[in-house]
């Protein structure tokens, strides 16, 4: 991945003539020339990879990202290994435990399930931007108060999807907040303090 | 995961006519169950077509039914006044499905696309023939307790995996498809299909189409109706056997029925035949005992999903029973 | 009297790590930022057993972004792995690299290596390999057909084997736990770094970082000191970070060939066959009974599964010599190897097999005798450790019965199966009792004491989330009289003292035990400054001071104190900075000592569906004097989840045919969603063990488990009359 402060990331000039040629696009439409050859004509992946790295622009915790990236890049990977912001889990990479829990645009998704390309031009808040400052988000207090985790590491996952939990309003009981955060796996077992932790938020 | 080209088209005529640049290519939307089967290297495009941005959200209600279009949300669906009103089947459906943040990403549209669940078509080391035409079918006489119990061929037991389906099945929903400029209309019934001999097509859709909404006609089922999902945990599981059930009833008579089941056949399994006992009956626990004898009077069970006969039977008899209350 | 119990109230205890666990600033293993790192991404073998005709990588090697494909062929040779011999005395496990003979499905047989993990995930795809198979076994059930009829390996008896048959009442019956899978939400990892020819650095997923050391050490001949390995925060573990797995040692290979610091991640699937499991177990038990209940005789067989490289064994009859007053009693117990991955140590380990079987056969005896369970279970009480033939330490299992069964509502219960239905819900209650050796390891830890009043502790302990730290500091705070904020614990890190690895619920009995003792030192410098240089402190004695709130205070005169920073003033001195190993004495030999819970449950099983809900859980544990009640409830909660995990839901299935894992992943093997948990009341007897260590704290890692789930699944027998004996519970088996 390439990041860069440019604000325009221009496909260079051999792309824009594909561009013209090809059908009508839509701005955000990408296509590099020269990997839609190589895989018509499954030549040379070395070649085809220079060419591979899309735009993406994308505001996270506030702060606007111009990159390119390997369309294959999830939203998890490029947070985790290439943005650094590690508070994001991986606990599957399948979307099988909810660990990954990202905000877009306000609501709760698994960043492992969606590439990061698609998801030019939105805001994504992760567990690094929820607290203000050093001041944190009434729900991360709360998860310490009523010790909703024990090694933590879906903690971050569990707390994205608290918080949107709360904001949907799906805590009109303890048995609707169960069922909304059952997309979330402890494996400690930690689920009566989640819940604890919810519901005095929720108040 | 295989490399692909990625684009992200505006309307749906650059949309397939970027799709037709390559031989292996595939419409993305919410991608939840897409970038599963891509990171198992299941499905291999290599040209992705994003269709996003495609004008496709909208939900419209109207005096006759309502449309969805294929890329509203789940969430959204589940969530919709109209839905929840007069479609509670559908809203039930949704949010026994999956978890609130696959729901917040997932399409109707792809969900009523997405590919089984059995185990064989997940482990590319296993045989199955859904996913390697001729490789044999790991699940017929293997681990077959998730398997199907109705319309399946010694090519392939799996079963469909999709909650909301079963109930766009009761509803007698439309799919309607745009194929190269030309819209068509497929029943739901014959949307989805039976292995056969070719399991690796899940649905009648022609390549390259785009489904573009979901019709569901308004129906008398709204005041009696559930959807009931047995699975292994309280949540995010899929169904082990579901039933969506719908009932027309005046003055305690079933003036008509809908039922479909899940987690039985490798489509949304309608029970054509109870609901035609049912009709014109007096609803009552005897009777619903011997709706269900009906509906599992074909059942073809294997060696570990025996179960799932009297799983329907008796899941049956609660889901009526719900909906009446 | 225990220590705390002279002291002032305890302290609150929040997790000293919580703010970094909530904000996401605490680094796991896999995110470290280490620069030049490649990434490194494991290839299994898809067949159980033969070996590796061909392996062609050529294809991986030539995908963009490939930096290497690490094989047999091409490995750097460890001398230690290429030996048979010394990779077996080494405790080494699977040869990786060093053999092309497959033993089991998903062995790890190719590491690929690139610059970014998208390249390197797909490049994996692309090694293809030919093999030569050999005809493997997997079948767990038919090999136990075979062989529960054969001689066992272990046979321990004690009084008269056949006394059991002579009884007027009888039961005999099987019980069978699939496998299970430890599943900790972060994945295993490694990161090794090469920092020269002989000098290594390993962020490794694990939690006991001094054995980890050791291993990688020995295994690649280098200076025990010269390797460092770093866990300070480990996202569960539960017995899977007990010891080295290949990714690791193929880590620390790939960096050595390609000269870069190298991060391998295991996919969520590689985490069933790569870092073990509990292994699969079959359980026969008989046992006989007089009328009145006094059971006279037991048998308890068991056989569990092993890999056909190690022999892994665990005492899953070990509760039954224990926790009834068996005179005569017959335990026996086997492995038998299969063309799986070696199995390891799953929390109670052993304990927690067997306890599903034993509890199971009391509640069936009680019901054939038509006797409260709980009433059989006093009737058969210990009053001492039969086997060792020593008193109790301290044994408040009475107390549990009582305060549990008080909580619970227990009286309430009706003996009859299927006598109370709520609408479409059969309910039912249940009983299960465990108890877990309690043990004390010998522990080493540092305290440095500065002279702003800081107090940094260090011991090389490890926090897989029972929240080690939290409870040191509470000891700190309780032995120095320091304020929490003012102490900081220190843990993972194989620099620091001499620790045991966490399991065997170990950790604060041993490691507390080394930190107050190490406390205790600075409190006697600290009394020895002020003899020297306080006058009011000259003429006293040490017994009649006492250290609170940072001073220390005559005690009959607590106006007279002097600070701890003052006294460093006085002194002149920095810090004081003491190291104190910490271990148990004569008094082990002299005591058997135990942890004890009982678990009670209400579930509600489905009259339609079959599905079951644990509806109320109630637990009373005797761990002696809980140190941190927060994080101590905490774990007993998760111990509880674990056994409804158990009882209800885990289960990983194997098609035998192939000998592969089916539905190795969260959608298929399942564990409990917050949805299946009731709130778990939890009650502590709370009172110290007077010989275990200074705080007189047993362990409870473990023994919330035990127990745990046949205490559900007694009660759906109770709600259903049906008896399961196969776990797990699913819908299918009561529908």
């Amino acid at each position: 991945m390439i990041k860069s402060e440019e604000q325009e990331i221009l496909p260079g000039s051999s792309r824009r003539d594909f561009l013209k040629k090809s059908i009508a696009l839509s701005a955000i439409a990408v296509i590099p020339a020269a990997i839609e050859t190589s895989a018509k004509t499954r030549s040379d992946e070395k070649f085809a990879y220079q060419f591979e790295q899309l735009p993406l622009r994308l505001e996270i915790n506030g702060k606007m990202h111009n990159l390119k990236v390997d369309p294959r890049l999830t939203l998890l990977d490029l947070l985790r290994e290439e943005l650094h912001l590690t508070g994001t889990k991986k606990g599957c990479d399948h979307g099988q435990c909810g660990a990954c829990t990202v905000h877009v645009n306000g609501n709760r998704i698994n960043s492992c399930l969606t590439f990061a390309v698609m998801q030019s031009g939105n805001k994504i808040t992760t567990i690094e931007g929820l607290a203000n400052g050093e001041e944190l988000h009434p729900m991360q207090k709360a998860f310490i108060k009523h010790d909703g985790f024990q090694c933590g590491y879906c903690t971050p996952g569990q707390i994205m999807s608290a918080v949107a939990c709360v904001n949907e309003g799906h805590t009109q009981n303890d048995e609707q907040i169960q069922e909304f955060m059952s997309g979330n796996l402890c494996r400690c077992g930690a689920y009566n303090g989640i819940v604890n932790a919810i519901k005095e938020v929720a108040k | 995961m295989k490399p692909f080209t990625f684009s992200r088209p505006a309307d749906i005529k650059s949309a397939q006519q970027l799709y037709k640049k390559n031989e292996a290519s595939q419409f993305i939307a919410g991608g939840t169950n897409l970038l599963d089967l891509m990171k198992k290297e299941i499905t291999m495009p290599a040209n992705l077509v994003d269709i996003n941005s495609l004008s496709l959200k909208e939900i419209t209600t109207g005096d006759a039914g309502i449309f969805i279009g294929s890329l509203a949300l789940n969430s959204v669906v589940a969530a919709h006044p109209d839905i929840i009103k007069n479609y509670p089947l559908v809203a039930k459906a949704l949010l026994a499905g999956a978890s609130a943040q696959i729901r917040n990403m997932a399409t109707i549209g792809g969900n009523i696309l997405q590919r089984t669940r059995c185990p064989y078509f997940y482990d590319v080391a296993l045989p199955c023939n859904k996913r390697k035409p001729g490789a044999g079918c790991g699940a017929l006489e293997g681990f077959n307790r998730t398997s199907a119990i109705f319309g399946a061929s010694e090519n392939c037991v799996a079963v469909h995996p999709s909650d909301l389906c079963i109930a766009l099945a009761a509803l007698d929903a439309k799919v309607f498809v745009q194929t190269d400029g030309k819209e068509s209309i497929i029943p739901f019934k014959d949307f989805h299909r039976l292995p056969g001999n070719t399991p690796d097509k899940d649905n009648n859709l022609i390549k390259g189409s785009l489904v573009t909404k979901i019709y569901i006609p308004k129906n008398n089922f709204n005041i009696h109706s559930h959807y009931l999902k047995i699975r292994d945990r309280s949540s995010y599981a899929f169904a082990l056997v579901s039933v969506a059930a719908g009932l027309h009833i005046e003055r305690g008579v079933i003036r008509s029925a809908v039922i479909a089941a899940g987690g039985v056949a490798h489509k949304p399994w309608r029970l054509y035949e109870t609901e035609k006992f049912l009709t014109g009956k007096t609803a009552s626990a005897e009777i619903f005992k011997k709706a269900a004898v009906i509906a599992i009077k074909d059942a073809r069970p294997l060696e570990y999903n025996k179960f799932k006969t009297t799983m329907l039977e008796k899941g049956l008899q609660l889901a009526l029973k719900n909906a009446m209350a | 009297m225990g220590l705390f119990d002279n002291l002032y109230s305890p302290p609150p205890d929040d997790r000293v790590d919580g703010k970094q666990k909530v904000t996401g600033s605490a680094k796991y293993t896999a995110e470290f930022q280490i620069e030049n790192l490649a990434y490194g991404v494991m290839v299994g073998s898809t067949i159980a057993k033969g070996s590796i005709a061909l392996i062609n990588v050529k294809e991986a090697k030539n995908a963009p972004g490939v930096l290497e494909v690490i094989t047999h062929e091409n490995t750097v040779i460890v001398e230690n792995l290429k030996d048979e011999k010394k990779a077996k005395n080494l405790r080494l496990g699977l040869r990786i690299f060093h053999t092309n003979e497959i033993f089991s499905n998903g062995q790890p047989i190719a590491l690929v290596l690139a610059d970014h993990l998208e390249q390197a995930q797909y490049a994996a795809s692309l090694v293809k390999v030919t093999y030569t198979k050999a005809a493997h076994n997997t079948d767990f059930d038919t090999t136990v057909n075979k062989e529960k009829t054969k001689k066992f390996t272990e046979d321990n008896i004690r009084g008269d084997v056949n006394a059991w048959k002579d009884a007027p009442v009888k039961i005999e019956a099987e019980y069978t736990i699939p496998v299970e899978v430890h599943s900790p939400m972060e994945m295993h990892a490694t990161i090794a770094i090469w920092e020269s020819n002989d000098k290594l650095t390993v962020y490794d997923k694990n939690h006991s970082v001094k054995d980890i050391q050791q291993t990688i050490a020995s295994a690649f001949d280098l200076e025990k000191g010269n390797v460092s390995v770093r866990a300070e925060f480990v996202g569960g573990g539960f017995g899977s970070g007990l010891r080295v797995w290949p990714h690791t040692i193929a880590a620390i290979i790939a960096a050595k060939k390609i000269n870069r610091p190298v991060k391998v991640t295991l996919t969520r699937p590689q985490m069933f066959t790569m870092v073990g499991y509990r292994p699969q177990s079959w359980q026969k038990i008989s046992i006989g009974a007089a009328v009145d209940g006094k059971i006279t005789g037991v048998v308890h067989e068991a056989i569990s599964n092993t890999s056909v490289y190690e022999n892994f064994t665990e005492g899953i009859t070990g509760m039954s010599r224990i926790l009834y007053d068996f005179k005569n009693l017959d335990t026996k117990y086997k492995t038998i190897a299969l063309n799986k991955g070696t199995p390891i140590w799953m929390r109670a380990p052993g304990e927690a097999t067997g306890a599903f079987a034993l509890e199971s056969a009391m509640d069936e005896l009680a019901y054939k005798l038509k006797i409260d369970p709980l009433q059989l279970r006093l009737k058969n009480y210990a009053e001492k450790a039969i086997d060792a033939n020593l008193p109790w330490s301290s044994n408040f299992l009475k107390e549990c019965y009582e305060s549990a069964s008080k909580k619970f509502g227990w009286e309430k219960r009706k003996q009859e199966p299927m006598s109370t239905r709520n609408g479409d819900w059969w309910v039912g209650y249940g009983m299960g009792v465990g108890t877990w050796s309690a043990w004390r390891e010998g522990a080493t830890a540092r305290g440095k004491l500065d002279n702003k009043g800081n107090l940094l502790l260090q011991s090389a302990t490890s926090d897989m989330g029972p929240g080690t730290a939290t409870a040191m500091v509470a000891i700190a705070n309780t032995v120095l009289g320091i304020p929490r904020e003012k102490i900081k614990f220190e843990l993972g890190n194989s620099a620091f003292p001499d620790a045991p690895g966490q399991g065997g619920s170990v950790t604060t009995a041993s490691v507390g035990a080394a930190v107050n003792d190490v406390c205790e030192e600075i409190k006697k410098k600290l009394f020895d400054f002020a003899v020297e240089t306080a006058i009011d402190f000259k003429m006293a004695k040490y017994e009649d001071v006492i250290f609170k709130d940072e001073n220390i205070l005559v005690k009959n005169n607590p106006a007279i104190l002097i600070s701890y920073t003052q006294l460093m003033l006085n002194k002149n001195v920095f810090e004081i900075d003491l190291t104190k190993s910490s271990a148990s004495g004569e008094e082990s030999k002299k005591y058997s000592f135990n942890s004890f819970a009982v678990h009670f449950a209400e579930v509600h099983v489905h009259a339609y569906t079959g599905v079951v809900r644990v509806k109320r859980f109630v637990s009373s544990v005797d761990a002696g004097k809980i140190v941190s009640e927060k994080t101590a409830t905490s774990q007993i909660k998760g111990a509880v989840v674990w056994g409804i995990g158990m009882a209800l839901m885990e289960d990983q299935h194997v098609d035998n045919r192939y000998g592969r894992l089916i539905a190795n992943d969260f959608a298929g093997y399942h564990i409990p969603v917050n949805g299946d948990v009731p709130e778990i009341e939890v009650l502590f007897i709370n009172k110290p063990d007077p010989y275990i260590n200074p705080m007189g704290s047993k362990g409870l890692g473990e023994v919330g488990l035990i127990g745990s789930a046949a205490a559900i699944v007694n009660a759906i027998f109770n709600a259903t009359g049906k008896r399961i004996r196969q776990l797990p519970v699913t819908p299918d088996k009561l529908i």
